[in-house]
């Protein structure tokens, strides 16, 4: 049993986080038993990604502050407030949370036509989808799995969220969830195939899709290298996230909110969370794509975490640049944006592939 | 008839570099103002606007200058006015705000000053019904909870709209100097048609109108200049509307 323990305990502690900053109190910790094991579980490498970073407290603490962050921001660039009143002198920080706690104790009602166990189902699962992705992206050094396939396998999981939002709108039986259902299809198809090229040119120019590999490739970020995949991939982002500009599915004027239509309570609040999570991993892959992923001055102390704070930091500017976009530009019709992602954007999509062509030819020359 | 040349309207055309500087320009903005916003958002409990002194609000009503002259009542164009009878039997105005309009006809035409204006405009009811405000709670301020520590002004500067907030209550009742009185005296018109009813010597609140029989028994209604305000009531009531309101014309 012991050697099984020990075998174990040498796995995990192979491949641990160090953080030069705490190491005096990890090593005080000896003296009370048990609590060194779980302290060396959490700081394992795969676990840690899992748990902490970009996995379950990033990501969670993203989406509880990013609706925040965002209303606010737009608010402000539009000479509004935005949350305000819970918790005024702070903003309004907890005005999500004010939120989820209403969703909570709301009742999910399940209308008479619905495929009761789809529409129930859908939302929960739709979870599952923003937590896959999380496993192979890694937040400087610290990654769940390592595959050289990484960057392939977050695209198709990113995928399955419009599956999901079909899901929804299928589920759902309602005409309004029908009509927003559709457009989701008809916007997928848009953006999916530019949004893909920009990735694949990306995969060409470093000669790799090891997420590691990349971050160390990108003495110049990739955003210099290849100006045109990344607006296009940013673009791609922008209408994968169905926010503000092109909220072609769920457009509020028109069809209430689209395929999440019929759902209330916190089935409601979990679709709603749906595009920040969408959002989130879509950011964490334009830096690691564009932006150097976890590379920057390291931080003295810190030692892998100075890796996770940057990468960090890099995603939220992303992110933040994305919802910000709902305070510039006006919304798109359905038409205008099909036509932007068929036209333009493939042909910028297939230009920035042509551009890391000639940067591998130039390099290897 | 030939049609002159017809203009089709078109919006203006960009070019490329044209794009791209307003595009710039838009983010800059935005960029600009989260970080230093132009908030114009006035924190209503906490701070008013400061409204202007002309501003219509809830109505408020001086019994001690009414007439009764249903000038209010007649004029309101959502029949929001309806005069009721007090018990010391003059006949004043009260006010639904379920129909009122705040049009302010009501204290445009009232002749002796007795409506007035306020800046209040918000007063709570609990239901529909309560929104008619009989003449007692016309008389004083409605209660208000202040919570207001300052109040707020807009400015155009450059274009753009700032708030310009200053501590301190802003004052809800605006005092209006009365109007200026023109010295009017009832005269009687054609006093062969007077049927000797005697309506105005009773509804003369100054005792100005009074009756008197003359030799041959008829009656003659006489009219004493310097007890006559002016008041028009009985140029209302008067049945054979022969009496009228007449500058006076003192020497």
């Amino acid at each position: 049993m012991m050697e099984i323990i020990n075998t174990l305990m040498e796995t995990v502690m192979s491949n641990q986080v160090s953080i030069p900053l705490i190491e005096p109190m990890l090593d005080s910790l000896p003296e009370i038993p048990m609590l060194q094991y779980m302290v060396a579980f959490m700081l394992w490498k795969p676990i840690f990604a899992l748990l902490i970073c970009p996995g379950l407290t990033v990501g969670g603490l993203s989406l509880l502050f990013f609706p925040w962050i965002e209303r606010k921001l737009c608010g402000r660039a539009q000479w509004r407030v935005g949350p305000h009143e819970i918790v005024w002198w702070l903003g309004g920080v907890i005005q999500l949370l004010a939120d989820s706690l209403r969703f909570l104790f709301q009742e999910v009602i399940v209308h008479k036509d619905a495929h009761r166990p789809y529409f129930l189902q859908f939302p929960f699962l739709s979870f599952m989808i923003f937590l896959l992705p999380l496993l192979f992206i890694p937040a400087g050094t610290i990654v769940a799995i390592q595959t050289p396939y990484a960057i392939q396998i977050i695209l198709a999981l990113v995928c399955l969220f419009p599956l999901f939002i079909l899901g929804f709108g299928w589920a759902s039986n309602s005409r309004f969830a029908y009509i927003g259902t559709v457009r989701e299809a008809f916007m997928y198809f848009a953006y999916e195939i530019p949004f893909i090229i920009a990735a694949i040119a990306m995969i060409i120019l470093y000669g790799t899709s090891d997420p590691l590999l990349m971050a160390s490739r990108q003495s110049i970020p990739g955003i210099i290298l290849n100006p045109v995949a990344a607006l296009v991939f940013f673009i791609g982002a922008a209408m994968a996230t169905g926010r503000m500009p092109f909220e072609i599915p769920d457009s509020d004027q028109e069809l209430c909110a689209g395929p999440h239509v019929e759902y209330s309570g916190i089935a409601f609040g979990l679709i709603y969370v749906l595009c920040y999570e969408k959002g989130y991993i879509l950011s964490a892959l334009m830096t690691i794509l564009f932006l150097g992923g976890g590379s920057g001055p390291a931080i003295a102390g810190l030692g892998d975490l100075s890796g996770v704070f940057w990468f960090v930091v890099k995603t939220y500017l992303v992110l933040t640049t994305l919802f910000m976009l709902r305070a510039v530009y006006p919304r798109y019709r359905l038409d205008q944006g099909l036509k932007l992602g068929w036209s333009p954007m493939l042909v910028m999509a297939i230009i920035g592939l042509a551009i890391s062509l000639v940067v591998v030819a130039v390099r290897v020359i | 008839m030939k049609m002159k040349s017809m203009k089709k309207v078109v919006g203006p055309e960009y070019n490329l570099g044209d794009k791209i500087k307003t595009n710039v320009y838009a983010v800059g903005v935005a960029m600009q103002e989260s970080v230093y916003p132009h908030t114009a958002t006035v924190f209503y409990p906490r701070e008013r606007k400061k409204m202007p002194d002309n501003f219509r609000g809830f109505i408020l009503f001086d019994p001690d200058k009414c007439i009764s002259c249903f000038n209010c009542s007649f004029v309101c164009p959502a029949n929001a006015i309806r005069m009721k009878e007090a018990p010391n039997k003059r006949y004043y105005p009260t006010v639904d705000y379920g129909r009122c309009i705040f049009c302010h006809f009501c204290i445009d035409s009232c002749s002796g000053g007795a409506l007035k204006a306020t800046k209040i405009h918000d007063v709570a009811y609990k239901d529909m019904d309560a929104m008619f405000t009989p003449t007692e709670e016309m008389i004083e301020l409605p209660e208000i909870i202040r919570e207001d520590k300052k109040y707020v002004e807009y400015e155009i500067k450059e274009d753009d709209l700032h708030l310009k907030r200053t501590k301190g209550e802003d004052y809800l009742f605006v005092e209006v100097p009365p109007p200026k009185e023109i010295p009017m005296v009832s005269t009687c018109i054609d006093p062969g048609s007077c049927i000797g009813c005697r309506v105005c010597a009773d509804v003369c609140e100054h005792g100005a109108i009074s009756a008197s029989v003359e030799d041959g028994g008829t009656l003659r209604m006489k009219i004493d200049t310097d007890e006559c305000t002016g008041c028009g009531l009985c140029v209302k009531e008067c049945s054979m509307q022969i009496l009228m309101l007449n500058k006076l014309e003192r020497e």
